[in-house]
């Protein structure tokens, strides 16, 4: 008990501290001792590839700002261990957090208002990249890579069976006939239940907002008229058995992926990677498609995925952390993560990506950097997420995952999810709306 | 006067007396200190938290959530919750499977283990014990490979015959698939305990019972069964406890099958509530319910079966 209220007091330092800093931007000349004496060590939280080559990037060139990294897990549970970390005032100055967790992380008291630090850093972004880490006005972190949604396919598999590529859904559901028909152990794609970043891009696609924000009330739209007609889209598909309904990346399912019988998967375009790591023998085999449309002609796709950096409230130099932040919006960084795999959030790195080479799984397709800054382009902008993404995103799956198992609509399964959304809102004391 | 000549005895008894208390003292020291440190202090903290929650106080759509006294809120809502209660309703199904097909297949070895003239016990012995050595998580991948569809070697050879293929992780098969894992884990180390109570048996006893024209079925089911009556007591309060606390099996399986949820068992449910959604009180008070209800099944359990086995009376 002892223990835990000194942790309280420590986060209510840390919080009025920051808050503090908040106040008297713009008339605080002299920054607490901590810039001048000496160099200054910052704990950074991070999960991908390309961060142990940015910190030695960083290190190199700023002798006095020397960042120590540690990989504490992937995005679910760095936010998990980022907000009891909080709790106990011992966490990281710097760490990686996806943007729909973001939101989470403020209402938490994990991320630190950093508005005052990141002055014009705004014009070195997308609108719609930058837009995910600025809430009310507020910039709470640096965008550091993206996944904007496209279609990830297997074009060895599709020039065999025939099929043309799908520019929309209703291609998309063409295509999958054909494929299955043509090959009977053979599918598109999956379908799975615990996609809740893929189905919320897709519901996206189509217009849905799950989250938005006027005045001091939230407004939960998780179960309108979009996502259902999203939902009942993969039902269709489902119950016609043209498309898979289980868990990505088992055993059983790298296994049906590697026989070239799962064709493809619609998700962010990090997606490549991922798949690499399963199906190193199909290099060369897989291209890179923009997402298919709801109405012909369109484009436009939503992003699945993609984190920045933020500092945190417990930071003892958050104006140090900051300028390690905004270090993600250099073309140092962006060729790092070009390197590694990864997309690049900022504007920077994402020109540098039309010199370099594609990603292994998809080395014979010349145009693929062509192709995914025509899809960086067109991403939607001004989406919000809401506080409680990590509650939405567990029913959602525990949903979908009874519905596919019961045979129950899909469609039940976003009520069902909103009613569980709303519900903690309310419990946790915001203002709700629910249509 | 009596005074000053009294004074030094008690004063020396005292000192004797602190010289032999200290010791014992000392020596409860660090198991003590570990206790509190590690189990009481957890156990009371987690019980103030189950009276916390976390509650926006700031105001505004990106208002700070802070940490409140809420009283018996978390409490309520545990039981409100259905999922947490159609947890109980899976674990019961799960444990009548596998409590009594661990217990009486432990029985059967040690008991096969303690006839006379048996060849390779030890061997059997060793190997019978063995998977009680892998862990939970590595045996529950292992087995998740056996029954996954397309690498598993029974549909391998099933499908090389024409025959369909078996699906174990969906629809009826799921109960016994997730039980077997826990079963063939438990038995090493219930025969072990069995066999081990089957090995104080004094030998008269079977020398007395041969006289008598007892045979070797006669023997195990009318001596050897009752003698070992507080071993299995034993073996099936540490399954019944084993059983509510099933976590490892159902998680690690959980991302090959979509029938398996987050709160499928209620140690997953609570899980989830502390880590997936950020609500470490409700957490806090659903582990004291699930606590106090192990300790009342337990309590129930050792009385019911101690009149049994021990004749009744005091």
């Amino acid at each position: 008990m002892q223990r835990s209220r000194m942790a309280t007091a420590l986060v209510g330092v840390a919080v009025t501290g920051a808050i503090l800093a908040g106040c008297s931007s713009g008339e605080s000349t002299d920054e607490p001792s901590t810039a001048s004496d000496g160099p200054v060590t910052l704990e950074y939280w991070a999960w991908n590839e390309s961060q142990e080559k940015i910190v030695a990037a960083w290190n190199e060139s700023h002798p006095d700002i020397q960042v120590k990294h540690s990989d504490v897990g992937g995005g679910g549970d760095t936010s998990a261990k980022l907000v009891t970390s909080t709790r106990a005032g011992n966490a990281p100055d710097v760490a990686l957090v996806e943007y729909n967790t973001l939101p989470a992380m403020i209402v938490a008291g994990v991320a630190a208002d950093i508005t005052e630090y990141t002055g014009e850093l705004a014009e070195q972004f997308a609108p719609g990249v930058w837009s995910q880490t600025t809430f009310d006005g507020a910039t709470y972190g640096v965008p550091q890579d993206t996944g904007p949604q496209a279609l990830n396919y297997n074009k060895a598999r599709f020039d065999e069976l025939g099929v043309e590529v799908p520019t929309t859904w209703e291609e998309f559901a063409e295509a999958a006939e054909a494929i299955h028909t043509a090959d009977p152990d053979a599918y598109i794609t999956t379908f799975a239940p615990a996609e809740f970043g893929g189905f919320a891009a897709f519901a996206q696609q189509a217009g849905a907002e799950w989250w938005s924000v006027d005045g001091d009330t939230w407004t939960v739209d998780i179960d309108g008229e979009a996502s259902k007609a999203v939902a009942d889209y993969w039902q269709d598909l489902i119950d016609r058995d043209l498309v898979l309904a289980e868990p990505l990346l088992t055993p059983e399912w790298n296994a049906s992926l590697n026989e070239g019988n799962i064709l493809s998967w619609p998700a962010g375009i990090w997606a490549a990677g991922v798949l690499y790591g399963v199906g190193e023998q199909m290099e060369g085999e897989w291209a890179l498609a923009p997402l298919p449309q709801w109405t012909p002609g369109d484009a436009s796709a939503a992003f699945q995925g993609g984190s920045g950096a933020i500092v945190t409230t417990s930071s003892e130099h958050p104006k140090e952390a900051a300028e390690f932040a905004a270090f993600m919006a250099s073309a140092e960084v962006g060729q790092i993560q070009i390197d590694t795999g990864g997309y690049p959030a900022s504007l920077a790195g994402q020109e540098l990506t039309l010199e370099s080479e594609p990603p292994a799984l998809m080395s014979n397709q010349d145009d693929y950097w062509d192709v995914a800054a025509e899809i960086a382009a067109s991403t939607i902008p001004d989406l919000s997420w809401g506080p409680n993404v990590n509650v939405a995103s567990s029913a959602f799956e525990d949903a979908m995952a009874s519905a596919i198992t019961n045979g129950t609509p899909l469609a039940d399964a976003l009520t069902e999810t909103e009613k569980v959304v709303v519900e903690d809102m309310r419990s946790a004391g915001f203002e709700v709306e629910a249509d | 006067m009596t005074a000053t000549v009294q004074s030094p005895a008690p004063a020396r008894t005292l000192r004797r007396a602190r010289r032999r208390w200290v010791p014992p003292y000392l020596f409860l020291l660090p198991a003590g200190v570990l206790f509190i440190a590690f189990f009481a202090i957890p156990i009371v903290y987690a019980i103030y938290l189950s009276f916390r929650g976390f509650r926006v106080t700031g105001g505004g759509p990106f208002g700070v959530r802070q940490e409140a006294w809420v009283g018996f809120e978390n409490y309520i809502k545990t039981f409100a919750e259905p999922e947490f209660l159609a947890g109980f309703g899976r674990l019961a199904i799960y444990g009548v499977i596998a409590v009594p097909l661990t217990l009486g297949l432990a029985l059967i070895f040690a008991l096969l283990l303690d006839l006379p003239r048996i060849r390779a016990a030890r061997f059997s012995r060793t190997a019978i014990f063995i998977p009680y050595a892998v862990p939970g998580v590595i045996a529950s991948l292992l087995w998740g490979f056996l029954y996954l569809p397309s690498t598993s070697p029974l549909n391998w050879i099933l499908d090389k015959l024409g025959l369909p293929d078996v699906v174990m992780l969906s629809g009826g098969a799921l109960y016994p698939a997730i039980a077997n894992v826990a079963i063939w884990g438990g038995v090493g180390f219930n025969m072990i305990i069995i066999y081990t109570s089957l090995r104080g048996i004094p030998s008269e006893i079977y020398e007395a019972a041969r006289i008598d024209g007892a045979n070797e079925w006669t023997i195990a089911w009318r001596i050897k069964i009752p003698l070992v009556g507080p071993a299995l007591v034993l073996t099936g309060l540490f399954s019944l406890i084993g059983t509510l606390q099933v976590y490892g099996e159902p998680t690690t399986l959980r991302p090959m099958t979509t029938e398996i949820s987050q709160t499928w068992v209620p140690l997953m449910k609570i899980y989830r509530d502390a880590f997936a959604r950020d609500d470490l009180s409700l957490a806090a008070a659903s582990s004291v319910i699930l606590a106090i209800g192990t300790l009342v099944v337990s309590v129930i359990l050792l009385r019911a079966t101690q009149r049994k086995s021990f004749g009744g009376g005091e």
